[in-house]
């Protein structure tokens, strides 16, 4: 990979918002996000030569939409050689990005479009999201039997973690209300109402010590990038933001497998991609960190190198992580605020630091931000993937 | 509202053995003849060297809870009337550790690292799941 340092550069984004749109087909949040991904970058439509969608969960029939190149003609794209599927569940935007990326570098592929739409909130009803969800990704045989879904993966990693750590339920609770502070600002979050601690501590018990409001809620959305060669952006960008390093680990597929469910890959993922991009976490300006459930959050923070193990929770109570402090932490809001949409929360994410980046994050802008972190992960958090982005190349 | 039928575990034909012997309550995992190593859950070849060569043996049915919840709300459908449950990983003595629930107790008394042994409990007229308790 290093030698990708610096060869690929995003030069287009764009995201609709996250939330319940009863009466707009999902085709239309991937034209919607694609068309303003395209205009972004300046280029025209037909100068695009690969499409990469990633999957929609709410409907298989309209996912084989995605996968039969509908987007290619919606668009109206005149000279697309391939449209590939890309999907590992919420890595899906990071191995898109490592693929794409090569495909560039190799020289065959010119403009990339990446794009992600799902409609998890009008599409299906909150118990049919909840069967999906204790389905999706966790083992018929060895989990499914006993009750296993989101809810309780999340409780029995934020158990160990705080039985570990020593970390409290007040500093879980601030990862909600850390995220809630940056999605004021955004416009494209479904929730933007201050949130107190005590809200999300009072709020409806899930799984122990997991309660309502610190758990993400399905929604309707969709997002999109465009990326080609570092040499091609500068003549198209005022601003590209620059992929310059990349980690991943794959650990596990069914859950209770996992060796530590406290850590993860990540330490390896973010050492391998900070090495490639020569920077240190202390370069580092904005941290978009896939949060989930928060204990994912706080882990992620930790084993990447920002702070000491049972650490974090303080730097999300104390403001560290908020507008204005000095670690901006998942600064559209997260899943737990701007809301999951499947696939698409950590591609919000990679949106995210490149809007930071490129300085069109509006109201909650990251002042000078050059260099930014954004982690993946999928299906019952089976592999971390790192990413780290920067508008030059160190 | 009536409840939806519980899951019961999609078998794959080599863990076939696995659900057998749960039938007639006893814990098993596979040892790999080549390298010595412990399996759960089923494979076809060791995780370790790739040996073909696994056996089956019983489990001494002891372990430790490594985490656990109690589930309260929002559940998958066919659970809601089980409400509180406890969905829990468990490391066996031999090393394997494996999904579970936590039954014939308190759901608020248990603890992480709390010992458990092995209970079976009937799930239809096919399958026995291998549940725990603490010891
Ligand atoms: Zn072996």
């Amino acid at each position: 990979m290093s030698n990708l340092k610096g060869k690929v550069a995003f030069v287009g984004i764009g995201e609709v918002p996250t939330g319940r749109h009863a009466d707009k087909a999902a085709i239309y949040h991937a034209i919607k996000s694609a068309k303003m991904a395209i205009r972004d970058a300046g280029i025209n439509k037909d100068e695009i030569d690969y499409v990469l969608p990633t999957a929609s969960l709410y409907s298989p029939a309209f996912n084989t939409e995605m996968v039969t190149c509908r987007v290619v003609e919606e668009l109206g794209l005149k000279n697309c050689k391939k449209n590939v599927q890309i999907f590992s569940g919420g890595s899906s935007s990071s191995n898109a990005l490592l693929i794409a990326s090569t495909l560039i570098n190799q020289g065959m592929a010119r403009y990339v479009l990446f794009v992600h739409t799902d409609r998890l909130g009008t599409g299906v009803n909150l118990q049919q999201g909840i069967d999906l969800f204790s389905t999706a990704g966790i083992s018929a045989e060895w989990e499914v039997p006993f009750g296993q879904h989101y809810s309780s993966i999340a409780a029995l990693a934020t158990t160990r973690y705080q039985y570990e750590t020593g970390c409290t339920d007040e500093e879980m609770s601030a990862v909600c209300v850390s995220n809630r502070k940056w999605a004021e600002l955004n416009p494209n979050a479904f929730f933007r109402k201050p949130l107190t601690i005590e809200e999300v501590m009072s709020s409806k018990m899930l799984s122990t010590p997991l309660r309502a409001k610190q758990s993400n809620m399905l929604f309707d959305g969709g997002a999109a990038f465009v990326l080609t060669s570092a040499e091609r952006a500068r003549d198209v960008a005022d601003r590209p933001v620059y992929l310059l390093g990349e980690g991943g680990v794959v650990t596990h597929f069914v859950y209770s497998q996992e060796k530590d469910i406290t850590r993860y890959g990540w330490a390896e993922a973010g050492k391998t991609a900070f090495e490639q991009a020569g920077l240190t976490p202390k370069d580092i300006d904005v941290a978009e960190i896939y949060d989930s459930y928060p204990v994912y959050q706080i882990i992620g923070l930790e084993e990447l190198g920002f702070c000491e193990r049972g650490e974090a929770g303080k730097l999300f109570l104390n403001g560290d992580t908020w507008p204005g402090g000095k670690l901006p932490c998942t600064t559209n809001g997260g899943m737990l605020s701007q809301g999951h949409t499947g696939a698409g929360g950590a591609v919000a994410l990679m949106v995210e630091a490149v809007r930071q980046l490129m300085g069109k994050a509006g109201e909650r802008q990251v002042k000078d931000a050059r260099f930014a972190v954004e982690t993946a992960t999928g299906g019952t958090y089976m592999d971390s993937q790192v990413t780290i982005l920067g508008t030059e190349i160190p | 509202m009536t409840q939806r039928p519980k899951p019961v575990p999609v078998v794959n034909p080599w863990a076939r053995p696995f659900w057998d012997a749960a039938m007639e309550d006893r814990l098993t995992f596979q040892k790999c003849k080549d390298c010595g190593a412990n399996i759960f859950y089923p494979r076809i070849a060791c995780t370790e060297c790739f040996s073909d060569n696994l056996d089956w043996v019983n489990a001494s049915g002891k372990g430790t809870i490594y985490s656990y919840t109690v589930v309260e709300n929002n559940s998958p459908t066919a659970f809601l009337g089980d409400c509180p449950y406890v969905v829990a990983i468990v490391r066996l003595d031999e090393g394997p550790q494996m999904l579970t629930n936590i039954i014939n107790c308190d759901p608020y008394s248990i603890q992480c690292d709390m010992p458990v042994k092995v209970v079976f409990e009937q799930l239809n007229e096919e399958f026995k799941l291998p549940k725990f308790q603490p010891i």
